[in-house]
């Protein structure tokens, strides 16, 4: 007699984190072996040590794994149609072999999310973001003529980053890339695309390509980096990086409109300082009408970038206006290059913009098991906390 | 030129609104695509006979409507209501009198007065609520809005509470239950229950037992009682086109409208079948509510907007057959002179659960409701002695049905409503010269309503009020600059009421969009 359900006959379902098409490759190469769930994919944390990591982004080349990326295709005869109705900003003006930076919103004109909007021919469209789109995209593109589909696991890529990516990359047989201005997109090889593009505000690409071309790919990158420094980061140096550079995290400096319950915990492109971006005058798309009220109305909020006073950790910290609460802080990083404390931080209007004079954060810090209150000066920066001319000279420098 | 409004659809709440608009001033262009106004209040000939093609008796016709209007040529009358019994026991209901047909009160008389009586007192309460916009959800917006509408759920409050302390805990307590454990409440499953059963679930996508049934019998009795047109039903939308021109108002029939034009977010005009286009300040759009989301394009709406029209129940349910008997029929058990009311084959609020049952399925009730009107009855001298029209509804006839609405299937129909009139009036279908069914496909393809649904739109708690057409489109606008819904799809819903027309247009006026 047979006992049908004894372990050994019991199917075992794989559970915990999905490996990416890299991550053969890249566990090896883990002395911290520090790994945390994106989206389901196992994602480094770090590979050996952040401030290592870090100043490889600002000094050498770097290498991160963007393969959990949600990755979405838009594709059909409306596509520009649909970008636009998705988005605030005017895709019109985004060619073919083009990248965009874009936000789109819900029905009140709070943001849904971020992310960069790939123009990979006329009537076809990658969209790559942090927050799970595809219902989403399904209902902005009920009635126009395109096919939407979810290309989380359909594509991996890469971003090489750093002052030597444009030389790791030439000497990877991808020279011809030389020309790309920031935003430019190309198809380099079959099945294999660049573009000038990446979340550091330095010089950097990002590869994007099909799973099976995963391996011959990385080999190549591996064995063209060694001359440059090229190594593997994680998240952690890589949200420095992006600090300094001013861009922002969903969830972390705002909330995606469709992950808050609440009311008034989203917040519009104008009050996360994407203003610039919103094109109130091409035709309608989503949220248009509540942004033209918000537009008249002003900002509720300012999200701003802050440089506060000594080297306290600020995350989450207190920020008054003299005696008056006026807002949070959100990501905060310690510069190691610029060497200063900085922060982005939601503000309630009017502060932040027009009143900025006598901010201060309320920072907790513990030692030994002691918590200490600090009250540190802040200051509005206003611009980028950083500018790299590298970044963005084409061609670029061999360093 | 440029017209102050168009609006699309000649119904009668299409009617109602360019009436409305027309006498306040404005130049007015209505667009049909029928070659006859009225929509589904349209009196239609069969074999010769006039006859309501669609609706037949009016329930709740707003009084208001008729006298802003100076409709004074409409006349109204009430009709009795039958509802018959297999036993030959039928009950006669004149407003909250039940007897028997030899006029001898009911045993259950006092009952159903009581039952109708609360209900009556009830739909008054809920009347303020239908005759103006519903109240809007939004969070800043308009400031005087919110003041009136607060007003006016705050004027509800204190009627509720002038009603005393056990109406208004029977109010709050019935509102949202159903009207099968209401009636049962006190009364037998038989022919009194049935009737107000069927009046309760006519049109809709539910049963008895369907939740807030309660609140649509209500809405039904919010009027003086079924009645009948005089000159048929389409003496009433013939009336309101009347009404219309005399105030300089055009009506274009036979010209449907492919697209609303939308300029830099203002509906600015229309463009018809045939190639032509209509300049106006402002569209009022009386068809269903996605349908007209798609004249005006997808690309102007909001996706959680779209998603929600998307999302509104458009099943119908309701089919009607038209008769022409060579002959006056019997009921057994029926005094002729009862002929001439609204007579209901209902026997049991069970009975009426259990036709709906099929439509679940897919399939038609086999043992259907039926409401029955003969003109002729109610008007002697109109009718020939050789030709009797019958006007029959029917429910249940799924717009969905399993193996699509086939001749066959519409033949199927027609055999069940004889067959069940058969039962009732033996030989009557012998008598029986012409016929037609319009199913709720036919209805569809006739008047464009979306699942040839009776309200354009399942009538139900989750779509009514600020909910109806969908939440985010409160006061009859429709999301683009000057462009209003003014049909059945919108507060308070169908039925022959002119509510959804004189209320969209009223607001119209308010928003002084066409000024
Ligand atoms: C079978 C049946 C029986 C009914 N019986 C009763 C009853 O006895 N009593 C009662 O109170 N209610 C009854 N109703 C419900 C009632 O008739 C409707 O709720 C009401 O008439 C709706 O009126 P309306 O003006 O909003 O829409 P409709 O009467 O549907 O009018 C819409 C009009 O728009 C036109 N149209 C559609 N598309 C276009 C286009 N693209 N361009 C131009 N024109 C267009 C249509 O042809 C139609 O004339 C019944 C409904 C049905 C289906």
């Amino acid at each position: 007699m047979t006992r049908p359900n004894t372990p050994d006959t019991l199917v075992s379902v794989k559970i915990g984190m999905i490996d990416t098409p890299f991550q053969p490759m890249l566990e090896p190469l883990s002395e911290s072996q520090a790994w945390y769930s994106w989206a389901g994919y196992k994602s480094a944390t770090s590979f050996r040590n952040v401030d290592l990591e870090y100043f490889a982004i600002r000094n050498q080349a770097t290498v991160f794994d963007i393969s959990p990326m949600c990755k979405y295709r838009i594709n059909g005869p409306d596509a520009l149609r649909v970008m636009d109705r998705l988005v605030v900003r005017d895709m019109k003006k985004v060619r073919a072999g083009r990248v965009a930076y874009v936000m789109w919103c819900d029905e009140d004109g709070m943001v849904i999310d971020d992310g960069t909007a790939f123009r990979f021919a006329e009537d076809e469209y990658v969209l790559f973001c942090q927050e799970r789109t595809y219902k989403w995209l399904c209902e902005i593109a009920w009635g126009f003529d395109v096919t939407v589909q979810d290309w989380q696991s359909a594509l991996c890529g890469l971003a090489v980053q750093g002052p030597c990516a444009f030389s790791v990359l030439k000497d990877a047989g991808f020279a011809s890339i030389e020309d790309m201005k920031p935003f430019d997109l190309r198809q380099v090889e079959p099945g294999l695309w660049i573009s000038r593009t990446g979340y550091t505000g330095d010089l950097g690409y990002e590869i994007v390509t099909f799973p099976d071309h995963a391996p011959p790919l990385w080999h190549r990158l591996r064995e063209a980096g060694q001359r440059w420094g090229l190594i593997p980061i994680g998240y952690e140096a890589l949200d420095i990086a992006r600090i300094e550079a001013g861009f922002l995290a969903p969830g972390r400096d705002f909330q995606p409109s469709h992950k808050v319950s609440r009311l008034h915990r989203g917040r519009t492109p104008f009050e996360l300082g994407f203003g610039w971006m919103v094109d109130l005058s091409t035709g309608h798309f989503n949220g248009r009408r509540a942004l033209l009220e918000h537009a008249a109305k002003g900002p509720r909020y300012n999200l701003v970038r802050l440089d506060i006073e000594g080297d306290a950790p600020a995350g989450n910290a207190y920020v008054y206006a003299g005696k008056s609460f006026a807002g949070h802080v959100r990501s905060a990083a310690w510069s190691p290059t610029f060497k200063r404390n900085i922060a982005l931080a939601d503000l309630k209007a009017p502060w932040g913009k027009s009143r900025k004079k006598g901010l201060w954060a309320e920072i907790y810090v513990e030692q030994e098991g002691v918590w200490q209150k600090r009250n540190a000066r802040t200051r509005v920066v206003e611009g980028p906390f950083m500018n790299i001319p590298r970044a963005r000279m084409t061609p670029p420098q061999a360093y | 030129m440029t017209y102050d409004a168009i609006v699309i659809g000649a119904g009668h709440n299409g009617l109602t609104a360019a009436a409305t608009l027309a006498r306040k001033g404005a130049r007015v262009c209505v667009v049909e695509k029928n070659a006859k106004p009225g929509g589904m209040a349209l009196s239609g000939t069969l074999d010769g006979v006039e006859m309501p093609r669609m609706a037949h008796l009016v329930y709740n016709l707003n009084p208001r409507v008729l006298s802003e209007l100076g409709l004074s040529n409409v006349n109204l009358k009430p009709l009795k209501t039958v509802s018959l019994s297999p036993d030959g026991n039928h009950v006669v209901l004149d407003g909250n009198r039940a007897t028997r047909v030899d006029g001898t009160p009911h045993p259950e008389a006092t009952a159903y007065a009581a039952r109708y009586d609360d209900l009556k007192r009830f739909s008054a309460l809920l009347a303020p609520l239908a005759e103006r916009s519903a109240p809007g959800v939004s969070f800043g917006g308009r400031k005087l809005d919110k003041f009136s509408e607060l007003m006016a759920a705050a004027r509800i409050g204190l009627k509720l509470k002038l009603l005393g302390r056990r109406n208004m805990r029977e109010f709050l307590r019935i509102l949202l239950s159903n009207v099968h454990d209401y009636t049962l409440d006190e009364l037998s499953d038989g022919p009194i229950a049935g009737a107000m059963a069927a009046d309760a679930v006519k049109g809709s996508w539910s049963g008895p037992r369907s939740p807030g049934s309660v609140l649509s019998l209500m809405y039904r009795m919010s009027g003086s009682g079924p009645a009948h047109v005089m000159g048929g039903i389409g003496k009433l939308t013939e009336a309101l086109a009347e009404a219309a021109q005399s105030q300089a108002a055009e009506i274009r029939s036979g010209a449907g409208v492919a697209r609303i034009f939308v300029a830099e977010d203002r509906a600015v005009g229309v463009l018809l079948d045939d190639g032509s286009e209509l300049r106006a300040r402002t569209v009022l759009s009386s068809i269903g509510a996605l349908q007209s989301l798609k004249l005006a394009g997808v690309e102007h709406f909001d996706a959680e907007t779209v998603t929600r029209l998307r999302n509104i129940r458009t099943k119908g349910t309701a089919a009607k057959i038209n008769l022409v008997l060579g002959g006056v029929p019997t009921f057994s058990g029926l005094p002729s002179d009862l002929l001439g009311a609204r007579i209901v084959i209902a026997p049991g609020s069970t009975y009426v659960e259990h036709a709906f049952n099929p439509a679940k399925y897919g399939e038609m009730s086999e043992a259907p409701v039926l409401e029955i009107v003969m003109p002729g009855q109610i008007e002697p001298g109109t009718t020939q002695p050789d030709r009797h029209g019958m006007s029959i509804l029917f429910h249940y006839a799924p717009h969905d049905l399993e193996g699509g609405w086939t001749d066959a299937a519409h033949a199927r129909l027609l055999d069940i409503t004889l067959a069940t009139l058969d039962a009732y009036a033996p030989g009557l279908r012998q008598l029986v010269v012409a016929s037609e069914v319009l199913s709720p496909a036919r209805i569809e393809a006739e008047t464009g309503a979306p699942g040839g649904h009776w309200h354009h739109g399942e009538w139900s708690t989750d779509q009514m009020l600020t909910t109806r057409p969908a939440s985010g489109l409160a006061h009859y606008r429709f999301a683009v600059r000057g462009l209003y819904l003014c049909g059945a799809a919108t507060h308070p819903g169908g039925d022959v009421t002119g509510l959804p027309g004189r209320n969209a247009a009223l607001q119209l006026l308010k928003d002084g969009a066409c000024a």
